[in-house]
C-alpha cells in the first residue's frame, strides 16, 4: 500500500469524516483510519441530528459544503422543527435518524471518494520533524507520511466506561479505545486533559406500553439541505414520558454507588447535559425530569431514552427505568454508562484549529473539549478545509462570530478555551438574530464556493434561491390601493387603515399581519416562490433589528482588524495587568477582538493595548 | 504607558501645616536618593511604606521632613512611588517641585488617577469618582463624588444588571432546551422585573437632574420692575458690590451673574434688567434677555417696592411667572410697611441694610434644593452618567414594548442592549471612546 498522502486523519467519527471530505473535494490525498471501520460515523449517544443551535451548525456545514446535513436528510425517519413560537432566530431543525443507515451511508461516501482512503487502524504516534508533522505511525508499526494530519480522536483516548462499581477500559458502545496516542501527545509538550460524558439506556422497544405515553410526530417539507435528494421520511414516532418521586426515590437512596459521586469518575462533565442523577441532585424541588423515547433505527427495536443519562449501577438502573410510566416491564438491552477519555486544552490551537507548536497539526472534534456531532463535524470541515489550504501554502479560513456558529465555536475554543465538555447553545452568539438557519447559506455559500468546496450543482441552487428572493422582495415593493378588500384584511386584522395607497412591505410591517395572510389575500408569490416566505417574512419584521445588531457588528469589527500578530512579549507592555501578560502570552490572540475575548483581559487592558499599537506606530 | 516619571504638588496650594509631593514612575526613587537623605536609610535596602525622617537637600536649601517609598505595583498609581512630606507654605513646595522637575515631568491634573487606572489600580467609575472629587468646587458636590469613588452607585447599577441577567437566564434556558420543561420564564416576570429597574432609573434620573445642579449651580434670575432694588439685592446676597447700584431707572442694561455658596451650593444669580413695557432699543434688548434668564433659571427672585403700590404691569408680569419657581422678595421693609401678595411665596428684606437676607437664602435653598433632591440617594452629577442611564431607560421602554409584539429571540436581544448600556458605567462595556472621553476631561486645566 502505498504510504505517502497529502493529508492523514486520524479517526473517521463526525469530525473526522467531514475533515476527510473536505481534504478530498479540495483535491487531497487522504488516509483516513478508524479503530474500527464499524465505528464510522457512529451515533454513540442520540440517534438524532441537529437541535437548537446545533441545527444551525448543520444548516452552516451543509452551506459550506459538508456532508452532514445530506448525511442527516437522507437517513432521517422523522424531522421538526423545534422553537417554532420563539422567533426565527432560534428555529432550530431537529431530525431522528436512521443510526445503522447514517453509519453506513457515510461510510459509503467515503469509500466512493476516490481521493480518501479508508482503513482501519490504530496511530500510536505522530511523527514530527523540526515541529513540523511529517506523518503517524501505527500500532501494526506501519509509518505513513503527508505535510499535514488532522487528530480527531473524539472520546476514544484512553476511554474508560463507568457503570456503577464496574469500570473498563473501553471506548463507546464496547469499541475499543485507543491507548498509544495519548503518550504522543504528551511527548510533543500538549496538555491532556480528562473530561467526561454519558450515555442513557437502550430499551428493547416491544417491551414498552407505548399506548399510556403523548406521541410526537414529525413535520413534513423540511430538511437541512437543498441537495437533499430524498429528504425527510417521517415514518417514526418519539414518544414523552418523565422521571416521577418513585425515580427521584431510587436514585437518591443509591447515590452513594453513584460514581459521580463517590468519586470514582475524575473527569468534568457537562454541565449542559447532565446525568439523572446529577439533575436530581442539583433541582431538587423539580418533581420530574422529561423523557424523550426515541428510536435507533428502521431496522432495530432498540429504543434510546434521552434524558436519563446515567453512570448507576446496572440493578438500580433496572429499577430506575421500570419506575417510570411506560417503562413499567422495559427490558434494557444496553446498559448507560459514563465515560472518561483524554482531550488537549483547545487554547493550544490557533483559529485555523491548527496546534500552535506543530506546523500542519490539525485538532477537530471531542478531543478539543467539545460535546455534540455537530460541534464535532463543524470543528473536522474547518481543520479538513484549513489543512488543504496549508499544504497548498494559502492563507487559512477562519470564520468571524458575526458569520457563523462555527466562528462562534471555534472562537470559543481557543480563545477562552472550556473546562467542561462544551456544547453550543444560540445564547453563545451574540449576534444570534443575524446567525439564522434560513440564512446559513446566505452567510456561507459564497466563502465555499471561493474556497472549493461548493459544487456547481449547490451553488446553482444557491444562485437560484437568491434570485427567487430578490423577486420576492421586488414584488413587497408594488403599490397597493385601498379599496374594499384591503379595508377588509385591515380590519380582519385589527390594524388602522390609511389613506391612499400603501406598499405590500409596510402591511408586512405591521404587527398584526404576516406573509402568509398576506399572501392569501394579495395571491403574491408563485408556487416556488411560497417556499422561501419564512425568509422574507423574517427580513421584513426583524429588519430593524437586523440593522441594529449589524451596526454592533460595524462597530467591533474596528478591533477584529487590529493585528497583534507581531507583538513579540506581551510582559514588555507596561500598564497591563500582570495576568492579562500571562494570559495574551499564552493564547496569543491574532487580533485585538480576539484578545478582548480572554477571560482575565479586561477592557482597561484592551485600552492599555490598542495605545500601546498606536504609538508604536508612530 | 507610565514611561515617565512624573510629579506634583498632592496638597493643596495655600496655607497649611504640611505640603505632600509626590513622585510617580520608575525613576522616582533614583531621583530622590539625590536629594534625600536619613541617618536610618539605605537606599539599597529601603523598606516600603516606611517613613523615613531626613533631610531634603538641594540649591541651597535643607529642609528637614518626611519619605515614604511605595514599590510598584504597590502604589497609587500602581508604579514605584515616593512621597516627601515637606513644612507648609507655598513657597517651599514650589521650590522642592522645581527641583525635582528637573529629573522628571510635571504631573498633567488627574495624571496620577489616569496611571491608576490604566495600571489595573482603580475601576473606570471609581476613577470618575476621584476626577470629580479634583474638580469638586462644593461640599454637596464632593459628596456625590465621593458616592461614585466609593463605588456605591456601581453596586446600584450593577444590582441592575444582576436581576436583567437573572431574566436573561432564564429566557436563554427556554430558547435552548424547547423540549425541556425547564420553567419557562413567563412575560409577566419579565415585565415586572424591567419595569421596577425602570422605576428605579426614572428616580435616580428625576433626582440627578436636579443633582446635576449641584456641579453647575442653581440658576436664579432676579427680575422686577425698574428700579425696585434688583442690582442692592443682588449685592445683598453677594455681600459686596458688583453691580452698578444707581436711582436711575434702567442702569442695568445687560445681565450681571455672580456666584454664591450657600449650604454647599452653588447659586448662580443673575440680575436681569428692569422689565417695563417702554424704553429705548438697547433696552429692550435688555429685557428679552431677561426674559430668557428667566426661562432658563430655576428659581425667579421677583422683587417688588414695599414703597410702592404693586403696578398693574408687575401684577401681569408675575402671572407669566411659574408660582412653584418663583420667590416674591418685598424690598424696601426699612421703610414702608409689609405685606404679601397672597398666592406667591414671598419674603420682605431691606437690601440696603442688609436686613433678612440670610432668611431669603435659606427659603431659596430649600426651594431648589431640600424639597428637590434626596442627597442620601445616589445623586449624579456626572453627565456622562446620567446621559447613559437616561439612554438605559429608553430602552427599557422599548424592550417592554417588545414583550407584548416581538418573539423571546427579540426581547433577548433588547435585555442585552439595557445591560450593555449600563455597563458602560460598571465598566464591563467600556470601549476606547468612552475611556478616552473620561480622560480627557483630565487635561481640561482645572
Amino acid at each position: 500500500m502505498e504510504t505517502k498522502f497529502d493529508m492523514i486523519v486520524i479517526g473517521a467519527g463526525h469530525a473526522g469524516c467531514e475533515a476527510a471530505l473536505a481534504g478530498a473535494r479540495l483535491g487531497k490525498k487522504v488516509l483516513l483510519t478508524c479503530l474500527n471501520l464499524d465505528s464510522v460515523a457512529f451515533l454513540a449517544c442520540n440517534p438524532s441530528i441537529g437541535g437548537t443551535a446545533k441545527g444551525h451548525l448543520v444548516c452552516e456545514i451543509d452551506a459550506l459544503g459538508g456532508e452532514m446535513g445530506i448525511n442527516a436528510d437522507e437517513t432521517s425517519i422523522q424531522i421538526r422543527m423545534l422553537n417554532e413560537g420563539k422567533g426565527p432566530a432560534v428555529h432550530s431543525l431537529r431530525a431522528q435518524v436512521d443510526k445503522i443507515a447514517y453509519h453506513c451511508r457515510m461510510k459509503k461516501v467515503l469509500e466512493e471518494n476516490p481521493s480518501v482512503f479508508l482503513k482501519q487502524a490504530e496511530v500510536t504516534e505522530i511523527l514530527v520533524e523540526n515541529e513540523k508533522v511529517i506523518g503517524v505511525k501505527t500500532a501494526l508499526g506501519e509509518s505513513f507520511f503527508a505535510g499535514a494530519v488532522v487528530v480527531a480522536t473524539g472520546v476514544y483516548l484512553k476511554s474508560r466506561i463507568i457503570i456503577g462499581e464496574f469500570s473498563q477500559n473501553i471506548g463507546p458502545n464496547g469499541f475499543a479505545s485507543a491507548n498509544g496516542l495519548t503518550q504522543s501527545l504528551l511527548d510533543l509538550g500538549f496538555e491532556i486533559r480528562r473530561f467526561k460524558t454519558g450515555t442513557p439506556a437502550r430499551i428493547n422497544g416491544r417491551t414498552i406500553d407505548f399506548s399510556k405515553l403523548a406521541p410526537q410526530e414529525g413535520t413534513d417539507g423540511i430538511s437541512f439541505s437543498p441537495l437533499s435528494k430524498n429528504p425527510n421520511k417521517n415514518v417514526a414516532i418519539c414518544f414523552e414520558t418523565a422521571t416521577n418521586l418513585k425515580t427521584h426515590e431510587i436514585i437518591l437512596k443509591n447515590l452513594k454507588r453513584a460514581p459521580m459521586f463517590s468519586g470514582e469518575i475524575k473527569g468534568v462533565g457537562p454541565r449542559y447535559c447532565p446525568s439523572i442523577e446529577d439533575k436530581i441532585v442539583r433541582f431538587p424541588n423539580r418533581e420530574r425530569h422529561q423523557i424523550f423515547l426515541e428510536p435507533e433505527a428502521l431496522s432495530t427495536n432498540e429504543i434510546y431514552v434521552q434524558g436519563v443519562s446515567t453512570s448507576l449501577p446496572a440493578d438500580v438502573q433496572n429499577e430506575m427505568y421500570a419506575s417510570i410510566e411506560g417503562l413499567e416491564n422495559a427490558q434494557i438491552m444496553r446498559n448507560a454508562y459514563a465515560i472518561e477519555y483524554d482531550c488537549i486544552n483547545s487554547q493550544e490551537l490557533s483559529p485555523s484549529l491548527e496546534s500552535k507548536k506543530i506546523s500542519g497539526l490539525f485538532f477537530a472534534g471531542q478531543i478539543n473539549g467539545t460535546s455534540g456531532y455537530e460541534e464535532a463535524a463543524a470543528q473536522g470541515l474547518v481543520a479538513g478545509i484549513n489543512a488543504s489550504l496549508k499544504l497548498d501554502g494559502k492563507s487559512s479560513l477562519v470564520l468571524k462570530r458575526n458569520e457563523a456558529y462555527i466562528g462562534v465555536l471555534i472562537d470559543d475554543l481557543v480563545t477562552k478555551g472550556t473546562n467542561e465538555p462544551y456544547r453550543m447553545m444560540t445564547s453563545r452568539a451574540e449576534f444570534r438574530l443575524v446567525l439564522r438557519q434560513d440564512n446559513a447559506d446566505s452567510r456561507l455559500t459564497e466563502i465555499g464556493r471561493k474556497i472549493g468546496l461548493v459544487s456547481d450543482e449547490r451553488y446553482q441552487l444557491f444562485k437560484k434561491k437568491q434570485e427567487i428572493l430578490e423577486k420576492m422582495r421586488k414584488k413587497l415593493e408594488i403599490l397597493i390601493k385601498i379599496d374594499e378588500k384591503t379595508k377588509k384584511f385591515l380590519k380582519e386584522n385589527q390594524e388602522p387603515i390609511p389613506s391612499g395607497s400603501i406598499k405590500a412591505i409596510d402591511l408586512l410591517k405591521r404587527n398584526n399581519i404576516d406573509i402568509y395572510k398576506l399572501n392569501e389575500t394579495y395571491d403574491l408569490f408563485s408556487e416556488e416562490e411560497t417556499r422561501f416566505m419564512d425568509t422574507i417574512n423574517t427580513e421584513v419584521k426583524y429588519s430593524g433589528y437586523i440593522k441594529q445588531q449589524n451596526d454592533e457588528i460595524e462597530k467591533l469589527k474596528k478591533q477584529e482588524e487590529v493585528s497583534l500578530v507581531e507583538v513579540e512579549d506581551y510582559f514588555k507592555i507596561k500598564g497591563l495587568r500582570i495576568e492579562a501578560q500571562q494570559k495574551l502570552n499564552k493564547i496569543r490572540p491574532e487580533t485585538l477582538g480576539q484578545a478582548s475575548r480572554i477571560s482575565g483581559v479586561s477592557p482597561a487592558d484592551i485600552t492599555v493595548l490598542s495605545i500601546y499599537l498606536k504609538t508604536r506606530k508612530k | 504607558m507610565g514611561e515617565k516619571t512624573i510629579c506634583a504638588i498632592s496638597t493643596p496650594l495655600g496655607n497649611s501645616a504640611i505640603s505632600i509631593i509626590r513622585m510617580s514612575g520608575k525613576d522616582s526613587l533614583k531621583i530622590a536618593e539625590k536629594y534625600f537623605s536619613s541617618k536610618s536609610l539605605n537606599y539599597k535596602k529601603i523598606e516600603e511604606r516606611k517613613m523615613y525622617l531626613g533631610a531634603f537637600k538641594a540649591e541651597g536649601i535643607s529642609e528637614k521632613c518626611l519619605f515614604v517609598y511605595f514599590r510598584a505595583p504597590y502604589s497609587y498609581t500602581g508604579e514605584d512611588v515616593v512621597e516627601f512630606q515637606i513644612h507648609g507654605g507655598e513657597y517651599l513646595a514650589k521650590k522642592i517641585l522645581e527641583i525635582l522637575a528637573k529629573n522628571c515631568s510635571l504631573a498633567l491634573p488627574g495624571e496620577f488617577t489616569k496611571r491608576a487606572f490604566f495600571n489595573g489600580k482603580i475601576s473606570l467609575d471609581e476613577a470618575e469618582g476621584v476626577i470629580d472629587i479634583i474638580n469638586a468646587e462644593t461640599q454637596a458636590e464632593l459628596s456625590s463624588a465621593y458616592n461614585l469613588s466609593s463605588g456605591k452607585f456601581n453596586r446600584e447599577i450593577s444590582a441592575f444588571q444582576k436581576s436583567l441577567t437573572e431574566v436573561l437566564a432564564k429566557i436563554e434556558v427556554a430558547l435552548d432546551y424547547p423540549e425541556h420543561d425547564e420553567e419557562l420564564i413567563t412575560t409577566k416576570e419579565a415585565q415586572k422585573v424591567l419595569l421596577e429597574i425602570g422605576d428605579k432609573l426614572e428616580q435616580i434620573i428625576e433626582n440627578s437632574s436636579s443633582g446635576q445642579k449641584l456641579k453647575s449651580g442653581v440658576n436664579i434670575a432676579i427680575c422686577g420692575s425698574p428700579n425696585v432694588g434688583k442690582s442692592s439685592l443682588l449685592n445683598a446676597l453677594l455681600g459686596r458690590e458688583r453691580a452698578i447700584v444707581s436711582s436711575v431707572a434702567g442702569t442695568t442694561r445687560d445681565t450681571i451673574s455672580e456666584t454664591i455658596v450657600h449650604n454647599g451650593i452653588k447659586f448662580n444669580l443673575t440680575d436681569t434688567a428692569g422689565i417695563r413695557s417702554e424704553g429705548d432699543e438697547i433696552e429692550k434688548i435688555g429685557i428679552e434677555r431677561a426674559k430668557k434668564e428667566i426661562e432658563n433659571s430655576d428659581l425667579t427672585l421677583f422683587v417688588v417696592d414695599l414703597t410702592r403700590e404693586t403696578t398693574e404691569e408687575e401684577k401681569a408680569l408675575l402671572k407669566e411667572l411659574d408660582k412653584e419657581k418663583t420667590i416674591v422678595v418685598l424690598n424696601k421693609k426699612d421703610l414702608a410697611a409689609e405685606r404679601k401678595l397672597s398666592g406667591y411665596t414671598c419674603v420682605s428684606i431691606s437690601a440696603k441694610r442688609e436686613e433678612n437676607i440670610s432668611n431669603l437664602l435659606n427659603l431659596i435653598y430649600e426651594k431648589t434644593i431640600a424639597n428637590k433632591i434626596d442627597l442620601s440617594k445616589i445623586v449624579l452629577t456626572n453627565m456622562r452618567h446620567i446621559t447613559i442611564l437616561k439612554e438605559a431607560k429608553k430602552l427599557v421602554d422599548k424592550t417592554l414594548q417588545t414583550l407584548d409584539s416581538m418573539s423571546l429571540d427579540v426581547v433577548a436581544f433588547e435585555i442585552k442592549r439595557v445591560w450593555n448600556e449600563l455597563g458602560k458605567i460598571t465598566g464591563e462595556t467600556e470601549t476606547e471612546e468612552i475611556i478616552d472621553e473620561i480622560f480627557s476631561k483630565f487635561c481640561l486645566g482645572k
